[in-house]
């Protein structure tokens, strides 16, 4: 029911499309366990023309109405089907996605069919995860709310630990760096070459702390209940590759495509030009999984590149980095690819953040004319700014390098931890952004 | 869940812990925030502590930086032989103004006042509400403003049980605030902050249509201003500067305006189009402020209009 209440605190009657999914994946898990042979794939096609259709129309038909009327305009002619004047349900990519992994996972017969309705209703509506993730898998959630759970202090404050950071993430950094970023990318034509440089960094790290906050609260909120949801970040602001990076981004999207999409089209086990081929597939859908604009398509098309052509140059990269004497390990190599890395990720997200693809190559343009220092935001501004990517960093670093050592949230004596919290609650409240924005991935 | 004898006390001991620390750290914290915030000797905080809790001059100037950088207080007291004193500060909206009116009004009644209204000032702009978290600091000592305060969301006094909350955002500009230079310190005059510069390049033409809705809140509180001030039997006089721009569907919230100030009989001199100006960049640092060469010449135009208006008292 809290569910429920939660979802529908947005737009309630969007709770009848959500209900028609449950309804139609619950029947449809049911009845894929009890058939035999072809009808069992028929009763999964069904499950997910209903999801992937459902989608379609909230999410991608006037995208695609779009792109049909300029085709016809091209042959001179008017597209007579209307477009939809529709909101996009909150959350929609993440619970179809969660949906249809279930009645896949029912199919291969790694889940038995859930005949509960409720428990059911409940794996896809988990109030914590509902509208941006991470995006569960039945193997890991379902049974959880079969099991009973007992009051564990130690819990509820591991899960409320997860939820204040996650709010820093969200409040003090992404929130902070949305000032900046929105200003030069909404007046990109008057930003200097610099002042984009650091909008396109300073967005990396928005929607890095924006998301993976979202994911510690939701992660948090469950625990605190008793439940575990799966990882969803492991720290990419230090992936040495663009690969590494997708391992480390958005895990629970980047296995779904992996699970569903790339292994059934082969994976590793085809020639190269056609696993290059499905990675460029892969990437591409995923980019639209975002969002229906092409600015998506083009943002995956560029990560997807990025994975093929580090595949392709892989023997001449090891060739080069022998005839050189580079060590793999050294700090400066590490520290280098980290930057690469960061910076080619940070260059492809400029598709993602910019409103057209117009925007989008003006944007490139005026970075690479080279064209001044200049910043328009005040002094404070970026030194709040430089503050709070300073402080993440150096958290992250601890967490990364030295797992360990050094942790103040875990930490032997209690008067350290309960200090290091209030000093996270304190620096929220007094250096947070408290505008009511709201977090980026709930569009998808 | 079920809570059982041990572990529900201890969780009930660890949370009271961390409860108390958090409150006591947040409590002594805020405290020097608060010391450090009234401290400031220059910078937009300060003029706001100014006009809020100092302040006696008879002539107020109300407004964002169209009135900051448009209103000369020397000018006007030469002109009107009065000691003024420009209240406006950067980007504020109505609320700003209205609730320094009322902080102002506990203390003394002014005599005359201006209010410098802008193209947008009744117009529809979530950022404005955001922008009330200039005043939180004053929360505690005015009560009074609490009604402005409580426009920014409907939970701002359950945050003002902390104490931090009131200096969110305000850390490095209090330091900068206390930290001042003599010369930053000169930067205004009684309110006043002079800009030099000079506009370049040609009148600009922007379309304003989207942003012409306007908000009732912001008109109610433009008709709580004037009430004020009438029933304090202040002189009020709104005030709209010229612009150097050519912009499409910015006249909304001054019709608006003007229709209002015509119901409570309050003198509107409009000069957003005024010619004499418009045709003149060399009087404009940029399109919608007045430079040092133009305020001497429009707060002239105005204090005479004012004189005219009230020839008896000058």
């Amino acid at each position: 029911m809290s569910s429920c209440y939660f979802y529908m605190a947005f737009v309630p009657i969007y709770i009848i499309i959500l209900g028609f999914t449950i309804i139609v994946d619950y029947f449809a898990g049911i009845y894929i366990e009890a058939a035999k042979d072809k009808r069992r794939k028929l009763f999964l096609i069904v499950s997910l023309i209903a999801n992937i259709g459902t989608l379609c129309v909230f999410k991608y038909f006037n995208f695609l109405n779009e792109n049909f009327s300029f085709l016809l305009h091209g042959f001179g002619l008017k597209n007579p089907i209307p477009y939809l004047s529709i909101l996009l349900p909150i959350g929609l990519s993440f619970h179809t996605f969660q949906a249809m992994s279930y009645t896949i996972e029912v199919y291969r017969g790694n889940q038995k069919a859930e005949r509960h309705f409720g428990i059911y209703a409940l794996y896809v509506m988990f109030y914590p995860q509902l509208v941006a993730g991470p995006i569960e898998r039945p193997q890991n959630l379902l049974h959880q709310f079969r099991e009973k759970h007992h009051f564990d202090s130690d819990r509820v404050f591991d899960g409320l630990k997860i939820i204040i950071w996650g709010l820093f993430k969200k409040l003090v950094v992404a929130d902070r760096l949305a000032i900046f970023v929105n200003g030069a990318f909404n007046y990109y034509e008057k930003q200097s070459s610099f002042s984009l440089v650091l909008a396109m960094i300073f967005f990396s790290f928005q929607i890095y702390c924006d998301f993976s906050g979202y994911s510690d609260i939701a992660i948090g909120t469950a625990k605190v209940m008793g439940f575990d949801l799966m990882p969803n970040f492991k720290r990419p602001i230090f992936a040495r590759s663009t690969g590494e990076f997708w391992k480390r981004w958005h895990i629970s999207l980047s296995t779904w495509f992996k699970d569903y999409l790339y292994f059934p089209l082969g994976g590793n086990k085809v020639p190269v030009a056609r696993r290059n081929f499905n990675l460029m597939l892969v990437f591409v859908i995923s980019g639209l999984w975002h969002g229906a604009n092409w600015t998506f398509v083009i943002w995956g098309g560029i990560n997807g590149f990025y994975l093929v052509f580090a595949i392709l140059i892989k023997k001449q990269k090891d060739k080069f980095n022998k005839w050189l004497h580079i060590n793999q390990y050294s700090i400066l190599n590490i520290g280098l690819q980290i930057v690469i890395t960061f910076l080619l990720i940070s260059f492809s997200r400029i598709f993602f953040r910019a409103g057209s693809i117009k925007q989008a190559v003006q944007i490139i343009k005026r970075i690479f004319s080279f064209n001044g220092w200049a910043i328009n935001e005040g002094k404070t501004m970026i030194a709040y700014s430089l503050f709070a990517i300073g402080f993440l960093v150096m958290v992250e670093m601890r967490r990364e390098f030295f797992p360990t050592s050094f942790s103040l949230s875990y930490h032997k004596i209690f008067l350290v931890r309960n200090a290091y919290f209030a000093f996270l609650i304190l620096t929220i409240i007094l250096l947070g952004v408290f505008d009511g924005s709201q977090f980026i991935y709930f569009q998808f | 869940m079920f809570l059982t004898g041990n572990k529900y006390r201890s969780f009930i001991v660890r949370l009271l812990i961390f409860s108390v620390t958090l409150y006591v750290a947040d409590f002594a914290i805020g405290k020097v925030l608060q010391k450090l915030y009234f401290k400031q000797s220059s910078g937009f905080d300060y003029q706001t502590t100014y006009a809020i809790n100092e302040t006696t001059a008879p002539f107020l100037v109300f407004g964002s930086s169209r009135a900051n950088n448009i209103f000369d207080p020397t000018i006007i007291e030469k002109e009107l032989k009065l000691p003024c004193y420009n209240a406006g500060r950067y980007g504020e909206p109505i609320f700003y103004h209205y609730a320094v009116l009322k902080a102002v009004l506990k203390r003394y009644n002014p005599q005359i006042i201006i209010l410098s209204l802008d193209a947008f000032s009744l117009a529809k702009d979530k950022d404005d509400y955001d922008l009330i978290s200039v005043l939180l600091p004053y929360g505690d000592s005015h009560p009074e403003l609490y009604d402005i305060i409580n426009l920014k969301g409907p939970y701002e006094r359950l945050k003002m049980i902390s104490k931090i909350y009131p200096y969110n955002s305000l850390l490095l500009p209090m330091i900068s605030g206390n930290l001042a230079s003599s010369k930053e310190k000169n930067y205004n005059i009684k309110g006043y902050i002079p800009v030099q510069t000079t506009i370049s390049g040609p009148l600009h033409t922007i379309d304003y249509t989207k942003n012409t809705l306007l908000d009732t809140t912001k008109i109610n509180i433009y008709k709580a201003f004037i009430k004020d001030c009438i029933k304090a039997k202040i002189k009020l006089y709104i005030v709209c500067p010229p612009f150097m721009i050519n912009a499409i569907g910015m006249d909304n919230s001054i019709i608006t305006a003007k229709m209002v100030a015509n119901t409570f009989s309050i003198p509107f001199f409009d000069f957003s189009r005024d010619t004499f100006y418009t045709t003149k960049p060399k009087l404009f640092y940029d399109y919608r402020h007045l430079n040092d060469k133009g305020v001497a010449l429009f707060d002239k135009q105005v204090m005479d209009s004012i004189k005219f208006r009230r020839p008896d008292n000058f």
